[in-house]
């Protein structure tokens, strides 16, 4: 299910980059898609093994726990943290665009 | 020096240290040019020729040298271009923008030149064929325009990479670069290609149509020494690769039995007599006794091709003696035109006139050059093209035939305008009082070349005894010569007697000139026309729009190939405006769109 | 000495650098050049951060092919940021960063520290293009910067839900040996493929490249145009050479992408009058040409290429771009007759650019020649017409380049370059020219690299 719910994000945030050409919705676009690949990297850790519990190392280690996959969520959190950083740089380029041109429509910035 | 190798560095130091003497003084610098380009003549003359030249290599990598008569054929015959133009350069090294560079270039296109023709290695054939590409691109610039370097890079790099091409497809065959091994291995479709491609090469070299759009703007525009350099020196590159494709390989194609001759030789002698037609009736129009030269140089290339395409000993002998005879008489005619253009400034005829007056030697040496690019006894242009005309018949090859008759006549048409218009006629009133003949070391070059001229003309033998030894090299019957006279099938020819002949003639006519009485001299505009007295001396000048009624049947036919040329640079550079204009804009949603579609293209492949 | 200090120690004066803000660019200045120098004494191997089993932990290789890829980079960046470091001071801490970012690329063999590495380049990339005061451009760089590694990162993800293992040596050699089915492993792979090609700048992805170097300054144009490209095109070919598995309809579509960047891209610069266009399109062709050389395997030549084209594109964008920062304008008129007052400059350029053509006596040719060697005896006649189209069509607006630099009747422009810009062109001019002619080296590292072999898989 989470999977399917994924890919639709990834698929509306490129959505969105196609058809928008105001500068903050393409950072939304952006942003849409990247949460959608984020959940997408989750439940890579996940799949088939909806009893798991948390990658969490405790005292008592049995045998019989299934644990999901850390690995992607340690990814993610990287991930995550790049694309915070991506959006706060288009953020502030849409700033200085709007300095500019006055507008956040692409289009109306016109093309040189 | 006997060491091809020691040759080649010599001249390469040579090059720069003519670069680094023509940083403090150019006329120097270009002095060292005359000495290292004799120096390499007289070597590659007296080793060559002999036979002693050593081809062991110690210093260099990867290069190796042969002796082969073929090579040295050309490599003395092209280093004498590069010697006798040499002289020139002092005397217009002032009018060039980057002298030293200029000296540095020239040595560095001789020293390539020494590379191409005795290598045995394709590589390295590559290696020097693409030095002397950039090496001559950048004398052309220093000329009257930029622009026309770049035709002529397109254009030589094309005929190179087809070059590369053809060696590639061999070396992928064989397994090696080594020239005659790649040459004979190849077979079936293979050599087929090879053959293609060669000549492609060959022809991009030459300035044979259909690939032959660069070679009159150069030949126009380069400076004047560099334009014998091309039209003397360059050119024959086109030639060698021409007599490796030609002759040197076996020859494949359809055979037609016929003709006997294979399909390929004669779409081959087609084209070459389409430039022959071509050079023809363009230079028949020209204003520019440059450009009209350049032209001719153009149709005489074509008669190289139509020569080496047909096979026959006297086909092949008459080619290979056409690239002696028309690489003499071009850089003689050129060295004059550009005699003339340095002392007045101008090539174009309608501005000149009368300079005979001041500049004698000059015009003998013009008469002489364009006497045997005509093919008129008793020059040796006139042998060669009896010996093309000779093959061209024995193989019954009526259309060619007729473009190589019609290609000589057309040539009485041209080369005797500048003639008339450069140095007959009336002296122009601008040029009475300033102009002088030709500085002494100018006139050396060009006095050795017309005598050439004559030399080749009346004495053959020697020449065609060589071309001989040369076709037991390649594998093809050799020419029946006596020390007199040629034998070809249709009749014997005594080049000599028929040089006696003219010489008799001339000497008649010399009698009769100095028994009649003197003819007046009358000033330019000494004569009216139509009541009204004459102010403005061109348009008298009989020279302009000579040939106008000709020209009008097909003025609206020359232009096709260069409409081609520029309709396909128009197109390339409408494929890169419009792919830059689609993709190219500030709006991500095109990549996004791009990315979508490549992977729905996969997906559509893989998975459905 | 450590690999790791490589991507530490500038990391660290970055950090640094934004504390002691006066000290930045001397910090700068001594990094890179101390990056440089550290080359000479590291060992090569491989090291695994944090101690884990290579299966594992993030794995950093060195061997001679990154090693040619570093001294590429370190130098390039170490004489950009010579000739600029004073005149963009605030950008300081960004460019150790930047530095810090790029040999993380070419040193991780790790899929996903890749992704890391590409994003800290690709974001101090963003910013260092703000210099060029043209937000828009630096906005679509990094949108469509920011798709392309989204894509590189769903397709890593699909390997490693696949495989379980992001070691890009240990994936390769696992799906070498256990995929039957290569098409089964054809779209990560695509995903992969767009998202680098978008930083190395493949059509159709690289639409983000005439905002960038089409308005590039002299800190922008080398960087991006030379360091960027080469640093991404050694990412591309370590992948291709490691990673990659080219199933029959992937390798069409990426023939058909690449043939399609190289002749477009020649096409594009053929069309162009402006002089940073011409080079910013001509570069998206040698890219492709780059990448197709790896791709159809020929590792070590395609190596000693994207190196060669580095120094030579430095030549170019620095010259050009400091001209069009004197001229105000970068339209082939108003640069016409450049080199008349700079004829040093000129030779440098001149000589960088007929190696660029693969023209005698410079390296380019021996590396060209080499290559289209390679292809024919492989036979892969069609990539060699290719190649030498493509050659033709670059030869002919590079020459009338050329010719215009060189060559003005009325007046040339006065453009000043300072002695460090004549200096730098000199030095790698006369290099281009001795290792075209002295082909020892080249050869040498031709056999070194060939020697690596490719597991490295406990360092």
């Amino acid at each position: 299910m989470l999977l399917y719910a994924s890919v639709l994000l990834i698929v509306i945030g490129l959505y969105g980059l196609l058809t928008n050409r105001n500068v903050i919705k393409i950072i939304l676009s952006l942003n849409v898609l990247e949460i959608g690949l984020n959940i997408f990297i989750i439940t890579v850790g996940f799949l088939d093994l909806e009893e798991a519990i948390a990658p969490i190392i405790t005292l008592q280690q049995r045998a019989s726990v299934i644990v999901v996959d850390p690995l992607p969520q340690a990814l993610v959190l990287t991930a995550i943290v790049i694309g915070v950083g991506t959006t706060a740089i288009g953020l502030s380029l849409a700033k200085k665009m709007y300095d500019k041109y006055h507008t956040f429509n692409l289009d109306e910035m016109g093309e040189e | 020096m006997a060491s091809l190798e020691l040759l080649l560095i010599f001249t390469l130091i040579s090059g720069v240290i003519a670069y680094l003497v023509g940083k403090v003084h150019p006329k120097t610098g270009s002095i060292l040019t005359i000495i290292v380009s004799g120096i390499v003549f007289a070597s590659l003359a007296y080793f060559g020729l002999n036979e002693q030249l050593l081809t062991k290599v110690s210093y260099l990598p990867y290069i190796s040298f042969i002796q082969t008569p073929l090579a040295i054929f050309f490599g003395v015959l092209v280093s004498f271009v590069f010697f006798m133009v040499s002289f020139f350069n002092p005397y217009f090294i002032d009018k060039y923008t980057y002298k030293a560079v200029y000296s540095l270039l020239y040595l560095l296109s001789l020293a390539g030149i020494i590379g191409i023709f005795f290598t045995d290695n394709f590589m390295t054939l590559f290696f020097f064929f693409e030095l002397v590409v950039w090496s001559s691109l950048f004398l052309i610039p220093l000329g009257r325009d930029e622009e026309v370097s770049v035709w002529y890079f397109g254009f030589s790099v094309f005929g190179s990479f087809a070059l590369l091409s053809a060696i590639l497809l061999m070396q992928s065959v064989t397994g090696t670069f080594d020239i005659t091994t790649g040459l004979q291995a190849v077979s079936g479709f293979n050599r087929l290609s090879v053959f293609i491609l060669l000549l492609i090469a060959a022809f991009a070299k030459l300035g044979a149509f259909p690939l032959h759009y660069w070679l009159p703007k150069v030949l126009t525009d380069s400076p004047d020494p560099v334009t014998s350099i091309f039209s003397g020196g360059l050119e024959k590159l086109g030639a060698f690769i021409a007599v490796l494709g030609l002759v040197k390989l076996v020859p494949t194609g359809f055979f037609i039995d016929v003709m006997d001759m294979y399909l390929t030789h004669y779409i081959l002698a087609i084209l070459g007599s389409l430039t022959i037609i071509g050079g023809t009736v363009m230079a028949i129009r020209q204003d520019d006794a440059k450009k009209l030269l350049a032209y001719s140089s153009m149709s005489n290339g074509g008669y190289i091709i139509v020569a080496l395409s047909l096979g026959s000993s006297a086909g092949i002998s008459g080619g290979l003696y056409h690239i002696i005879a028309h690489a003499i008489a071009s850089t003689a005619a050129f060295l004059a035109i550009g005699a003339v253009a340095r002392q007045t400034n101008t090539t174009k005829m309608s501005e000149l006139g009368g300079m005979l007056h001041k500049m004698p030697i000059t015009y003998m040496v013009y008469l002489i050059a364009i006497i045997s690019m005509a093919g008129i006894p008793p020059m040796g242009g006139f042998i060669s093209k009896w010996l093309i005309f000779q093959g061209v018949i024995n193989k019954g090859l009526i259309l060619v035939a007729a473009a190589t008759f019609f290609g000589s006549i057309g040539s009485f048409l041209y080369v005797f305008r500048p003639l008339a218009a450069l140095f007959l006629g009336q002296e122009l009133p601008q040029f009475k009082e300033t102009i002088k003949e030709a500085p002494i070391v100018m006139l050396i070059p060009m006095v050795i070349l017309s005598l050439l001229n004559i030399v080749t003309g009346v004495y053959p033998t020697n020449i065609l005894a060589y071309i001989n030894t040369l076709l037991v090299d390649l594998n093809i019957v050799q020419l029946d010569i006596t020390r007199w006279t040629i034998v070809g099938t249709n009749g014997t020819l005594n080049p000599a007697l028929i040089a006696v002949m003219f010489a008799l003639g001339v000497f008649i006519a010399f009698i009769i000139f100095i028994s009649l009485k003197k003819s007046r001299k009358v000033e330019l505009m000494d004569t009216y026309t139509a009541a009204n007295f004459i102010y403005t001396e061109e348009l008298l000048h009989y020279s302009v729009d000579f040939y106008a009624p000709i020209e009008r049947l097909y003025e609206p036919y020359i232009h096709f190939m260069k409409k081609f040329y520029q309709a396909l640079a128009n197109k390339v550079r409408e494929v890169g405006a419009l792919v830059k204009y689609y993709i190219f804009t500030s709006k991500p949603e095109v990549a996004t769109f791009f990315i979508m579609l490549v992977i729905a293209i996969l997906l559509w492949g893989d998975l459905v | 000495m450590s690999i790791v200090l490589l991507i530490a120690v500038p990391l660290f004066f970055a950090f640094l650098g934004i504390i002691l803000k006066k000290a930045a660019p001397y910090f700068l200045l001594l990094v890179s050049f101390f990056n440089v120098l550290a080359l000479g004494f590291i060992s090569q191997g491989a090291i695994v951060i944090g101690g884990y089993s290579s299966f594992y932990g993030i794995q950093l290789v060195l061997n001679s092919y990154s090693l040619i890829g570093l001294y590429v980079v370190n130098t390039l960046f170490f004489v950009i940021v010579a000739i600029n470091c004073f005149k963009h001071k605030k950008l300081s801490p960004i460019l150790l960063i930047s530095l810090a970012g790029l040999n993380g690329l070419l040193l991780t063999n790790d899929l996903f520290n890749l992704f890391v590495f590409m994003e800290i380049a690709g974001i101090s990339a963003y910013l260092i293009t703000t210099t060029t005061k043209d937000p828009k451009s630096t906005f679509n760089y990094l949108v469509l910067g920011t798709i392309g590694s989204s894509f590189y990162l769903l397709g890593l993800i699909i390997l490693y839900a696949m495989f379980g293992v992001l070691n890009i040596r240990i994936l390769g050699n696992i799906i070498e040996g256990v995929v039957t089915n290569k098409a089964a492993v054809a779209l990560p792979f695509l995903f992969i493929f767009i998202g680098l090609g978008v930083e190395t700048k493949l059509l159709p992805f690289n639409s983000w490249v005439k905002g960038i170097l089409g308005k590039s300054n002299a800190l922008t144009g080398p960087l991006v145009g030379a360091v960027y490209a080469s640093a991404f095109a050694f990412v591309f070919g370590n992948l291709l050479r490691y990673l990659f598995v080219f199933s029959e309809s992937l390798l069409l579509i990426v023939s058909i992408l690449l043939v399609a960047t190289i002749l477009i891209g020649e096409a594009m610069a053929y069309a162009s009058t402006k002089v940073r266009e011409i080079l910013l399109f001509s570069s998206i062709a040698q890219a492709g040409v780059a990448v197709l050389v790896f791709a159809l395997g020929y590792y070590t030549w395609g190596t000693i290429l994207i190196a060669l084209n580095g120094f030579s594109k430095l030549i170019l964008y620095l010259v050009v771009n400091i001209a069009v920062d004197q001229v105000k304008s970068d339209e082939l008129s108003a640069l016409k007759g450049l080199f008349v007052n700079n004829k040093l400059i000129g030779a440098g350029f001149s000589v960088a650019t007929l190696s660029i053509l693969g023209l005698p006596i410079f390296a380019g040719f021996i590396v060209k020649m080499n290559i289209l060697v390679a292809m024919a005896n492989t036979p892969k006649f069609f990539f060699v017409g290719v190649i030498l189209l493509a050659s033709l069509i670059e030869g002919i607006y590079f020459i009338k380049l050329l010719i215009n630099f060189w060559f003005e009747q009325d007046q040339a422009p006065r453009v000043k370059y300072s002695y460090v810009v004549i200096y730098v062109t000199l030095v790698i001019a006369l290099l281009i020219t001795v290792f075209g002619v002295y082909l020892e080296p080249l050869n040498s590292i031709h056999s070194t690299l060939n020697l690596v072999k490719g597991v490295v898989m406990h360092g």
